[in-house]
């Protein structure tokens, strides 16, 4: 038992003592945490909140267990000073799955209730706007429950043998014409459907008084999903009156593919590539994570050897100063900078891209990390080339951003004092990453929850007390320059040896189990709850995406503050929509 | 050969009179020619224009800027041209159809229109009205309309928000504009262009009135919508603001419009303050004043490419405080503070260069006074900062290393 175990059990017997009654350890092959009875779950989480200090509720989500008749709902919480997760789970019966809502207790479990309606469906009593997040109201049944198939269903997993008969490919879409493959829930006509958000488009124009004498009309604008500035398909909702934004509704789900239903039909390695596509400008940063979770449940014999640890660290801060340097200059755009602040910054990510084509084959969807190491060693002389990266040019470039970027009399202006959310307000929305951290909660997993190697580096949490919007763009700088600060450290002290601690596989015998990997991506927390039931194939996979989570808290930052604000301060949470929408 | 412009209107002028036109038909015909080359003029020069801009952009942002079609991409507009005139005109379905259509007729011809009192050169001005200053600004403010139209008329939100807000941005910087406009009047004693551009030999009106240059560089930028008060087109946050609408040639006109536009606003700045035609033998040879008229104008429109490619965009309260609570007094002051000068100085009769200095002085102190007091009246933004917290650690952390 090792020492990370040995302190999770400590909080884990915490719990337990003082809430004998409630809690009960999850006894199940390969699990942990504790499991609670539905009826005494909002009382457990405001004792576990105000006596023991779990503020912070990162991921919640659901299973479905199928052969059990139950669905489960999996809260993962921490303590906003820092610690490793603390599990609760939940189960109800699969028939009629409704659990308490903690959105009155949590506000951040609001879309990820949704969520877990919309993809499991399972029933938040309680929740204020229990209605679909991904999918849209036309779409029938429940995709993530292990009954549901769609609609040119052959083979329940991958890889599939009839797609293949004798040798040959064979299309099994031609099982399923045109037309024939499309099925709506019931009493849903989609001719005379109106969404709920076209309703407050047109609801938008009714008069009313702001003062005595002056009388306003109410405009309703949709940013979304096709604007240039939502960073993809992303749609936002927003009531003004004259220029001011009075009401704000996010609608997303544009860009779902249901990642974690495909990711429940590949096999265990499978999945590596395709985690490169939720944050595709950090793929690096999703295969950690990934990896991390999965050999979490492998065990000992995967622990990577001493140099892949070291790469790995260096390829995710390489994406975090990549992930960083785009943000700043697509923020600087967001202000109405054209392009120039942008341009100059893609400039150093296309350098650090130069790394992972090197290193990987491929710019953006790298796929690198393997459970157990990553997939090859660095080529001659990377370390090298990393190593001049990293002492002269990053440096000198991030104060040259500094120099023009930082003390500019508008960017100032229009940050400071603008879509302000305070610490209580960050952990309670679930924040994460550098929207938590510009809130002034210096929580950082790196250092909260060390993985990897992360316990070796001299390194400080960047952190930012006014929680605007120019604090968000301030301390991107900061996390940038302390990501070089790391990768200087593990440059210079990268071993020799092996890279990969077994063979390649294609496919890996896996105990059964559940297990909740994090790592500090560079949005936030990304965290993958992955259930094995002993097959090659994950039972449940589920990504905690930050971009997402941190949208919980945009309603919260734009209320009162003006269209163009509107704007920045979406920039300023650096949200991309392949996360978002999963 | 010296005076190229008028030997071929006076030849013209002859051949008409000789072929037996009557006196009055000759003046139309030429006049009515001159218009015609003058707009032709214009939209060569946005021809070069949207391709030096865009090599300029390039190079500020680190990139070639268009470099396929031709040598140094100088086809790149031809190319473009040719794609806007073949696309489709859309004309939305709840748009109101004439006003739709008029818009960017409007929005072109305002600015067109402000070229027929340019005085090019010594002796080649369209129409020297002895009121031009005002026409300049009668005219300048039409193009507030096209784009009230454009938006209104689109029933776009995006549009709508873009026009409204333009009518609260122009409205409101067309007073420094004005103000500032009326130094050089005031100094000139005319309204007349021809007599603003003689009384600035060989001093010029910037390095007389300098604020004044200054608060008309900063209106008139935010008249032509330029970054960073390009809000009534904010790309990041409606879309393309009051011509989302526009497709085809009716968006290119627009287009044309804005950065004739710019041109224009160089043009007025090289007449005002930087002595317009006025340059070493521009008053003997005036196809030079030509010249240096383009070549001037061309160098303010580079300075405002510039400003707009380095700075982002300010937001609508912060650019209205700018105009009302700096713009506007700093403006009145000046004026005030020229006007009192210039009346005392006209009496003591002292040499040119000291009235120059002496006027230098003047609007310097009123700038950096104002600057100062600006500086010291704003309030410092209240922030509130949070109570800090300790790091978030792991107790397994704090344990191995105690």
């Amino acid at each position: 038992m090792n020492e990370e175990t040995k302190v999770l059990e400590s909080f884990e017997t915490a719990v337990l003592e003082r809430f004998p009654d409630w809690v009960t350890p999850d006894e199940r092959e390969g699990y942990q945490g504790l499991l609670v009875d539905p009826a005494n779950l909002i009382d457990l989480m405001s004792s576990l909140r105000d006596e023991l200090g779990y503020d912070h509720l990162t991921s919640l989500t659901g299973v479905d267990y199928l052969p059990d008749e139950k669905m489960e709902v999996v809260y993962h919480l921490v303590k906003s000073t820092g610690g490793p997760i603390l599990e609760i789970k939940t189960q109800l019966p699969r028939s009629n799955p409704v659990a308490p809502s903690l959105v009155g207790l949590y506000p951040g479990a609001a879309f990820q209730e949704r969520e877990a309606w919309d993809l499991l469906g399972i029933k938040f009593d309680g929740h204020p706007n229990l209605k679909r997040i991904l999918m849209w109201e036309g779409f029938a049944g429940h995709p993530l429950r292990k009954d549901w198939v769609e609609a040119y269903h052959g083979e329940e997993k991958k890889p599939y043998d009839d797609r293949w008969p004798e040798g040959k490919a064979r299309k099994i879409e031609a099982d399923n014409p045109y037309r024939e493959n499309v099925s709506y829930p019931e009493g849903f006509n989609p001719e005379t459907w109106i969404p709920d958000t076209q309703e407050l488009l047109f609801e938008g124009s009714q008069r009313f008084q702001l003062d005595d004498d002056l009388e306003t009309e109410q405009l309703v604008v949709n940013l979304g999903p096709q604007h240039p500035s939502t960073h993809g398909v992303f749609r936002m909702v927003a009531k003004l009156e004259g220029e001011t934004v009075v009401d704000l509704e996010p609608v997303m789900g544009y860009l779902h593919r249901n990642h974690e239903k495909i990711g429940e039909k590949n096999t265990f390695a499978m999945n590596m590539p395709y985690t490169d596509r939720l944050d595709y400008f950090c793929s690096m940063s999703n295969n950690f994570g990934y990896a991390l979770t999965v050999e979490k449940l492998l065990g000992e014999n995967y622990q990577p050897p001493e140099r892949a640890q070291y790469i790995r660290v260096i390829m995710a801060e390489l994406t975090r100063v990549l992930n960083h340097f785009m943000a700043i200059g697509f923020f600087l755009n967001d202000l109405g900078a054209y392009f120039t602040p942008a341009l100059y910054t893609i400039k150093e990510r296309e350098l650090i891209l130069d790394i992972f084509e090197a290193v990987a084959g491929s710019r953006m969807m790298c796929n690198y990390y393997r459970f157990g190491g990553v997939v090859r060693d660095l080529p001659e002389g990377m370390e090298e080339h990393i190593r001049k990266l990293v002492y002269e040019r990053l440096p000198r470039q991030i104060d040259e951003l500094d120099r023009y970027l930082v003390e500019n009399e508008i960017v100032v202006a229009r940050g400071r004092g603008v879509g302000v959310l305070t610490p209580e307000q960050a952990i309670g929305l679930s924040a994460a990453g550098p929207v938590l951290r510009a809130s002034g909660v210096p929580y950082d997993i790196r250092r909260a929850d060390p993985y990897s190697i992360y316990d070796r580096f001299d390194f400080d949490v960047a952190v930012r007390y006014h929680g605007d919007v120019y604090d968000r763009f301030l301390i991107r700088y900061d996390e940038i320059r302390q990501s070089i600060r790391i990768l200087q450290q593990a440059i210079d002290g990268i071993p020799k040896g092996e890279v990969l601690a077994n063979k390649k596989a294609y496919k890996y015998k896996m105990p059964k189990g559940e297990a909740y990997g994090r790592v500090e991506g560079p949005k936030g927390e990304l965290g993958y709850y992955v259930v094995s039931d002993g097959t090659d194939n994950p039972w449940r996979y589920h990504v905690r995406a930050p971009s997402f989570i941190n949208l919980t808290g945009l309603k919260q930052m734009c209320l009162g503050e003006k269209v163009a604000d509107l704007v920045a301060i979406l920039g300023s949470i650096d949200i991309v929509l392949g996360e978002v929408d999963r | 050969m010296a005076d190229l412009i008028n030997v071929i209107e006076n030849w013209l002028n002859k051949l008409l009179l000789g072929w037996g036109a009557s006196p009055g038909l000759t003046q139309f015909i030429l006049q009515a020619l001159g218009s015609v080359l003058v707009v032709l003029i214009c939209f060569m020069i946005v021809i070069a224009l949207i391709w030096v801009e865009r090599k300029l952009a390039g190079r500020i942002q680190d990139r070639f800027g268009p470099n396929r079609a031709g040598p140094f991409g100088i086809f790149q507009s031809f190319a473009d041209i040719i794609k806007i005139f073949t696309k489709e005109y859309i004309t939305p379905q709840g748009a109101d159809k004439v006003t739709f259509n008029i818009a960017p007729v409007l929005a072109i011809a305002s600015v067109l229109a402000i070229w027929a009192v340019f005085p090019f050169a010594s002796n080649v001005i369209g129409a020297d009205v002895n009121v031009g200053v005002l026409y300049i600004v009668a005219i300048g403010s039409f193009g507030i309309l096209a784009i009230l139209m454009a938006g209104w008329s689109s029933n776009n939100r995006y549009a709508l928000l873009g026009a409204s807000r333009s009518v609260a941005m122009l409205i409101s910087y067309e007073i420094p504009m004005v103000v500032s406009l009326l130094i050089p009047v005031l100094l000139a004693h005319s309204m007349k262009l021809s007599a603003i551009i003689d009384t600035q030999r060989p001093w010029w009106f910037i390095l007389v009135v300098p604020t004044a240059a200054l608060i008309f560089l900063i209106s008139s930028m935010a008249e032509i919508g330029k970054a960073p008060f390009d809000l009534l087109e904010a790309e990041s946050e409606l879309v393309a603001g009051y011509h989302t609408e526009y497709s085809g040639m009716k968006f290119g006109m627009f287009y044309v419009a804005e950065f004739l536009h710019q041109f224009t606003v160089g043009a007025l700045i090289t007449i005002f303050f930087l002595g317009g035609w006025t340059g070493p033998m521009a008053a003997h040879w005036p196809i030079l004043g030509v010249i240096y008229f383009f070549g001037k104008a061309f160098l303010v429109y580079l300075v405002i490419s510039w400003i707009r490619l380095s700075l982002p965009r300010i937001r609508i309260d912060e650019m209205l405080n700018l105009n009302w609570k700096f713009l506007i007094p700093v403006s009145f002051i000046n004026l005030i503070g020229v006007a009192v000068a210039d009346r005392i100085l006209l009496d003591l009769e002292p040499p040119r260069w000291l009235y120059v200095a002496v006027m230098f002085v003047l609007n310097m102190l009123i700038l950096l006074v104002a600057l100062y007091l600006s500086g010291k009246s704003q309030p410092a933004l209240e922030v509130e900062e949070f109570p800090h917290r300790p790091v978030a650690v792991s107790p397994r952390t704090e344990k191995s290393s105690s």
